[in-house]
């Protein structure tokens, strides 16, 4: 179960600045579709707009035809959502909050009881399932932001900067386990870091000032280099700033 | 859709309970309430003593009558209910500041609007959650007057018209509370609007002598304090029941607005 996104001319301005200007894209049914670029391209804001969140000033979102604007809530109902710096409930346990968040997906009874379990032995949270989400590392924290966006077994996956902050182990951990979505789910991954990007998307769209930059397949990115090449390329400075947050 | 806002209700009250400040202004309200209807009763039972004193010829009274104006009405309930209004004022904006600021300042606002809740029903169980709380807290505080009353075998009707017109008048000013907390990421602005607003709102005697008596007949048609003063008298009258419940209704729709206003920044 894989949903497409339509993005068209999309737009959102606050006061006078444009955090996203006319952008379009379109994502295929199970692909792992990375967004990139520096701060401010407004690689957050289309997330938003996509999640419905935040409304476009112009333009429009559909999933699997759907608008975004005009029903918000059947969008909601297909896609999950790990927002940047996970968040939680710091007072519930990872129990809790995954019975909260499926309760609030309209699961119940033994679906929610089997929601719950399949996500925590997906993320590998069994160890830490009765303990408080404030005492859990980040890695954790990352893993059960993703079980939650994960409950109602959405099509669509949409994960803004899942190894943020992540040492090496846990990084390659959740790369693994996104990539483990090809085909099954559409992934829309936002992130800083590029060799991620590289290593686990499809395609790859670079977004530079609100505007779509660049738009490469895994195998146009290999034959031009690298991914960093496309960036230092189309944006013209070198992606460590970019990745400085 | 019930469903949800049950859900959303249940973690609202794990959470209010997981902060201490539940537990510190339930204690500090009942203890408060406790206290000063003591001495109300105290103050009550020393001035019927005076006047059925044998020994106050001499004072002007008649022996062993008390004035009809002397009466557990005016002497214990209606200072009561001024002072348990008060009381309700001060304590609840600590308790509403949190409740939708937090979501704001943690980001988990974020959460819960793209996980297929509706606005509403955010700010439905919101807003059920801290009138409950109101509920609990007036229940808590009941007890002592109750034992009091139900033992003396008088004014049980006052007490209980009391009790329904604080919940409305509690649930009024946890409603503006809430729609302060709503509008804003800082708990301290939340909980600095959430006290002027209901403070203007309580009386507006002070305007009197400069507006015009019209105006001033209009003021005092939407102050808390002209729909108050009826409960502790016995009297539960709809038209006050409505207004209270109507605050309550403007509150969550405040909220509500909010919410949707939010996604149009």
């Amino acid at each position: 179960m894989s949903a497409r996104i339509e993005a068209q001319g999309v737009s959102k301005r606050f006061g006078s600045v444009v955090a996203l200007d006319e952008f379009s894209l379109d994502v295929a049914p199970g692909e792992i579709f990375g967004l990139i670029g520096p701060n401010g391209a407004g690689k957050t804001t289309f997330i938003r707009i996509l999640t419905g969140y935040w409304l476009a000033t112009e333009g429009d979102v559909r999933v699997d035809g759907v608008s975004v604007t005009r029903e918000r809530f059947r969008v909601q109902a297909r896609l999950g959502y790990a927002c940047e710096q996970p968040k939680l409930y710091a007072d519930h346990t990872v129990d809790q909050f995954l019975r909260f968040m499926g309760e609030v997906r309209g699961l119940g009874g033994t679906r929610l009881r089997q929601a719950v379990g399949l996500s925590v032995e997906r993320m590998g949270l069994e160890s830490v399932r009765k303990r408080r989400i404030g005492v859990l590392s980040k890695g954790f924290r990352q893993r059960v932001a993703l079980a939650q966006a994960l409950l109602h077994d959405p099509a669509l996956l949409v994960v803004d900067e899942p190894t943020v902050g992540l040492d090496p182990a846990q990084q390659i951990e959740l790369r693994r386990i996104i990539a483990g979505f090809r085909g099954t789910h559409t992934v829309l991954l936002c992130t800083h870091q590029l060799h991620e990007a590289e290593s686990i998307c499809d395609r790859v769209a670079l977004l530079d000032r609100g505007k779509l930059a660049a738009l490469a397949t895994a195998d146009e990115i290999r034959q031009g280099g690298s991914l960093e090449a496309l960036f230092l390329a189309r944006v013209g400075r070198a992606p460590e700033v970019a990745v400085s947050k | 859709m019930i469903h949800r806002v049950l859900a959303l209700a249940r973690k609202e009250l794990r959470q209010l309970f997981a902060s201490p400040i539940a537990y510190v202004v339930g204690t500090a309200y009942v203890a408060l309430t406790g206290i000063y209807f003591f001495q109300h009763l105290v103050s009550y039972n020393q001035l019927l003593f005076v006047y059925q004193s044998e020994g106050l010829t001499g004072g002007g009274f008649d022996q062993g009558t008390v004035p009809s104006q002397i009466n557990v009405l005016n002497e214990v309930f209606v200072p009561a209910a001024d002072d348990f209004g008060l009381f309700l004022l001060v304590v609840l904006p600590l308790v509403t500041m949190r409740v939708f600021a937090e979501e704001r300042a943690n980001g988990t606002d974020e959460l819960l609007l793209t996980s297929g809740l509706r606005p509403w029903e955010i700010a439905l169980a919101k807003h059920g959650v801290t009138y409950l709380f109101v509920l609990g807290l007036l229940a808590a505080s009941a007890i002592y007057p109750a034992v009091v009353v139900a033992r003396a075998g008088l004014g049980f009707e006052h007490l209980f018209a009391l009790y329904v017109g604080q919940l409305c008048y509690g649930c009024a000013i946890a409603s503006i509370g809430l729609a302060c907390s709503s509008f804003t990421s800082s708990q301290i602005v939340a909980a600095v609007l959430g006290y002027s607003i209901p403070f203007v709102l309580l009386d507006f005697a002070w305007l009197t002598n400069t507006v015009s008596e019209e105006v001033a007949g209009r003021l005092k048609e939407i102050a808390l304090l002209s729909h108050y003063g009826s409960f502790p008298r016995g009297v539960i009258e709809l038209a006050e029941v409505t207004y209270f419940a109507g605050i309550a209704f403007l509150g969550w729709l405040a909220s509500l607005t909010s919410l949707e206003l939010g996604r149009a920044r």
